[in-house]
């Protein structure tokens, strides 16, 4: 077989810079830095942050799959409601651990994500944000106003589901210790960087680039754009729902309030928007950024300011958008890159434009 | 059931379609022109429908009456917005995209200050207006009609109906519909392309003040009712046609109907999910809409 991806990583490496290991040894060495921090870092609550920190990168990461084609996506909380409601019901029902339940979640909710987007992938224009805030939306009024769903599973309406305690039980996704949930979230994050940064550098990757940027001339190419962007939202929607399961498991309660609720979509895309959409580590620096500003300020501030969190996630939607259109990340690569110009040039590895 | 029933559930049906017609029409012609879904427009229609509010709770105006000073009011506003936020972003990627996804990003962060800071000033609590016309009624035959609701019916033809002369007769109008089917060539024309967007947005943005105005009479206000009648809106203008003004006005009558007789048959929430899978059944079998101008 040829290898497509060598032969066009040449091509392309032609027209981009060549690009110094430096930004990936100092990924790297923040993984690093992760891996360590709980030999160190003892306090739950800072272990909590953490955690939220590498949630949120690992969903940012996976809401950027489908911004990479082009779309934005303002309901993804739907996919991990459907994941962390899928799992929860399966452990309740029928004792069926979450680590497999999660799995079915996964497969359930890339199957709908699928489902739900092909009609507006298929067309041009809005139609796939305006379809993926509507079916959000609609999916949270129905939970939580109907108590017994279709085939009688019990949704329990806005009260939402409880998954029954079994106290340190890892083999039903049950732990303790918040170290469990720490190094979990952070292979959660490592998996779907991971993902889409093979994604980024497959044929695929090339293709929804052409995709995002012109569409037509994409299409003369003989790129079948509504297949791409199908397979990257399948993606993105299964990695979503494996989400929402992780979520249930964590706080050992989902609801279609915060789970599916308008909030937590906006939360996704801010935290990719911010770090700096269609780029693979942009939702990681925005949530390293964000998340904890965000817990700190829920955690100070408590209820008192009703609203204040998500008025502050707009605001700085608008900012991102007005002055930092490719979003934090862009400054960032520049001062990479700024740094590599002093590493000596024999040591330039040249290698395909992965930021 | 019996077929007054039915009846009844249509013509109430018609009421809250034309309600969902009203507050679509301005998101259509924004659409229309500047080829951005404006997701601040459940927060322009919140912050109308306060306003009414408000002016009737310190000044005791008549909701209806405010209509005359909440209309301009929300031109300027729709104007400013769209001239020192939106366009920057139309200036810097003019050469880029057609339909800049970062100008819609924008209006989602708009929306969601301005829901938020109503929640933050104004508190969570629903404020109704107390109208002088709340119990009266239309009598039709068998079935009486809320007069409220009427005007609001009403209201979605009047918008229709000036959007149609403004559009039709005027200069400016014939600037906005150049604009709106080839922003290169009316650019050519001579046309300010970007001050027509400004006016377009404005005009729009009036459209849905004039809406929520005259429906405070029998909703109340609430921070999140912009978030749910945005949806609402998005789903009329996807069954309309994205771009069309009588499109949006049949697709809002459409969806009020088909809610409104479906509960008939099928629990309140279910009711929920038939307009989505109305939604998508458009999106798959005849996307540009009822009234459809796509690619025009």
């Amino acid at each position: 077989m040829v290898n497509h991806r060598s032969d066009l990583t040449k091509k392309v490496g032609g027209f981009t810079k060549p690009r110094a290991p430096l930004g990936l040894w100092m990924v790297g060495a923040v993984f690093f830095l992760f891996l360590i921090i709980p030999f160190f870092v003892r306090s739950p609550y800072s272990l909590h942050i953490f955690i939220m920190v590498f949630y949120f990168a690992f969903l940012g990461t996976a809401w950027n799959l489908v911004s990479m084609a082009g779309q934005l996506s303002l309901g993804h909380a739907a996919l991990l409601g459907i994941g962390g409601y899928t799992s929860t019901l399966l452990f309740m029902e029928w004792g069926l651990t979450p680590w497999l339940g999660m799995l079915v979640g996964a497969c359930v909710g890339g199957i709908i994500g699928g489902i739900i987007a092909y009609p507006a992938f298929r067309l041009r224009g809005p139609y796939f944000a305006l379809t993926s805030i509507a079916f959000a939306e609609i999916l949270r009024l129905y939970v939580e106003n109907t108590e017994i769903g279709p085939f009688g599973i019990p949704l329990k309406a806005a009260m939402g589901l409880l998954v029954p305690l079994r106290g340190h039980a890892p083999a039903v996704f049950q732990f303790e210790n918040k170290e469990a949930y720490y190094y979990i979230a952070l292979l959660m994050m490592f998996v779907a960087v991971t993902i889409c940064y093979l994604i980024c550098r497959s044929r695929m990757g090339f293709y929804l680039a052409a995709i995002r940027s012109d569409q037509d001339a994409g299409e003369a190419l003989g790129i079948n754009s509504t297949k791409y962007k199908l397979m990257a939202m399948v993606i993105s929607s299964a990695l979503t729902a494996l989400g929402g399961s992780f979520y249930a498991q964590y706080f050992f309660i989902i609801n279609p309030d915060r789970a599916m609720g308008l909030a937590m979509s906006i939360e996704i895309a801010t935290v990719g928007v911010m770090g700096g959409w269609q780029t693979v580590l942009g939702p990681t620096i925005g949530s390293i950024l964000l998340t904890p500003t965000s817990e700190l300020m829920r955690a100070y501030l408590g209820g008192a300011t009703a609203g204040l969190d998500l008025m502050i996630y707009g605001l700085l939607i608008i900012i991102v958008v007005l002055f930092l259109p490719n979003g934090i990340n862009d400054p960032l690569m520049r001062l990479v890159r700024r740094l590599e110009a002093h590493v000596p040039k024999t040591k330039i590895r040249a290698e395909k434009d992965t930021e | 059931m019996t077929v007054e029933t039915v009846v009844m559930a249509f013509v109430i049906g018609l009421m809250l379609g034309g309600l969902y017609s009203a507050i679509s029409i301005g998101l259509s012609l924004i659409f229309g022109v500047i080829r951005v879904i404006n997701f601040a427009q459940g927060g322009f229609l919140m912050l109308a429908a306060y306003s009414s509010f408000w002016l009737w709770k310190f000044f005791r105006i008549d909701p209806y009456l405010s209509l005359v000073i909440v209309g301009p009011l929300f031109f300027v506003f729709g104007y400013a917005v769209q001239h020192w936020l939106i366009r920057p972003i139309f200036i810097r990627e003019k050469a880029l995209v057609v339909e800049p996804l970062g100008a819609l990003l924008l209006t989602v962060g708009l929306d969601l200050v301005m829901a938020n800071l109503a929640l933050f000033f104004f508190g969570s609590e629903y404020r109704a207006v107390v109208s002088p016309f709340a119990f009266t009624t239309i009598s039709l035959g068998f079935l009486e009609i809320n007069f409220t609701r009427f005007f609001v019916f009403l209201m979605a033809f009047i918008i229709t109906g000036g959007l149609y002369l403004l559009l039709n007769n005027t200069e400016m109008g014939m600037a906005i519909r150049s604009v709106g089917q080839n922003r290169e060539a009316a650019a050519l024309c001579g046309i300010n392309v970007y001050r027509t967007y400004d006016l377009s947005f404005g005009i729009g943005i009036v459209a849905v003040a004039l809406a929520a105005a005259s429906f405070i009479p029998f909703i109340p206000v609430s921070p999140a009712m912009g978030g749910h009648l945005g949806i609402k809106s998005f789903i009329v203008v996807v069954l309309g046609g994205l771009g069309s003004i009588p499109g949006a006005l049949i697709g809002g009558i459409i969806l009020g109907v088909v809610e409104s007789v479906g509960s008939l048959f099928v629990p309140g929430t279910t009711a929920y999910i038939l307009s989505f899978v109305l939604f998508i059944i458009i999106l798959l079998f005849r996307p540009k809409g009822i009234m459809g101008v796509l690619g025009s």
